[in-house]
């Protein structure tokens, strides 16, 4: 019994750091669609909060900063899934749908940290005045 | 404005979890729930793939055979939906009690500066409750409605209680696919 769970955890294991290494290395295989369209979620939140901190701290200002994201966080993962992975796009419903995964919540994501960061550590003092 | 939004994001996290905790306690953890949830993840999959198969085949036999399996993933999902709701009501009600709390208590207050000027009709929510027509100044419940749309869905992805992707696509709940629309 206590074998057939310990082999049971190490194939777990096994598959856990497989799309971890997987993720990173190129043209890889994903015979489960959803394990690559949840590698792209979590790369788009990364990204998001990356960016966020990035623009908080340049400091990025207007519409040019939310213009540069929409085009830098698409770019980034449509870069990722043509000619990192290769992946064929129809598979997954075309570029389209790989492009909208998780794009609202990392929008979300990225809009916090930026204001938080630029509003942080350009006007911490103007709200101790008020 | 450390302290605010930082304050801001801790409460979105702590309600986050807190929401989820709750629907687990009343929905999530009973076997009801658990049992129509796989049925629906099950038979939305076959449905996929059904339909990824025989989608632009005009043979008469496969478009019926998907029409009564929409029709039984349909009947399916309002089910699952009618165990969410009880559940969803009362978290909506407790939710409203603690959001008309913070609105009292960040009444007025700029909680951040932003960092690009919202869009008109945004305004009304970016700038409730603060004096003034500078539109840069963020009020509490812009922030925390952002960071609830990160924060909540991460969360529920994380604790693996978001719905999964074949089940969505096929239509969720009451506002699901119609059956037949491949007639």
């Amino acid at each position: 019994m206590s074998t057939k769970t310990n082999t049971l955890e190490r194939s777990n294991e096994k598959q856990l750091t497989s799309i971890w290494t997987r993720a990173y290395t190129a043209n890889s295989e994903w015979p489960d669609k959803d394990e690559f369209l949840d590698v792209i979620y979590w790369a788009r939140q990364a990204i998001g909060i990356i960016l966020g901190i990035c623009w908080g701290l340049i400091p990025l200002k207007g519409f040019i900063g939310l213009f540069l994201f929409v085009i830098v966080n698409a770019g980034i993962i449509y870069f990722y899934f043509t000619n990192f992975q290769n992946i064929d796009e129809e598979e997954y419903g075309g570029v389209w749908e790989l492009c909208k995964e998780g794009f609202m919540t990392s929008f979300a994501g990225f809009l916090v940290t930026w204001i938080i960061i630029y509003s942080g550590l350009h006007y911490g003092s103007e709200n101790n005045i008020l | 404005m450390w302290a605010d939004t930082l304050l801001i994001v801790f409460i979105s996290v702590c309600t986050a979890f807190l929401g989820e905790g709750l629907t687990w306690l009343m929905v999530y953890r009973t076997e009801k729930y658990q049992k129509l949830k796989a049925e629906v993840e099950r038979q939305s999959k076959r449905l996929e793939k059904r339909k990824e198969a025989h989608g632009d085949s005009l043979d008469k036999q496969h478009k019926k055979k998907i029409e009564r399996e929409e029709e039984r993933l349909k009947n399916n999902n309002r089910d699952l939906s009618f165990v969410k709701m009880k559940s969803m009501f009362a978290i909506g009600f407790a939710f409203t009690a603690l959001l008309s709390m913070f609105n009292s208590i960040f009444d007025g207050r700029v909680v951040a500066r932003l960092p690009f000027q919202p869009l008109t009709w945004i305004q009304g929510l970016s700038h409730r409750n603060l004096p003034g027509e500078d539109y840069y100044e963020c009020s509490f419940i812009f922030l925390y409605i952002l960071c609830t749309m990160s924060i909540r869905q991460n969360i529920q992805k994380l604790l693996g209680f978001a719905p999964s992707r074949a089940a969505s696509k096929q239509g969720n709940g009451l506002f699901g696919p119609t059956p037949g629309q491949f007639k």
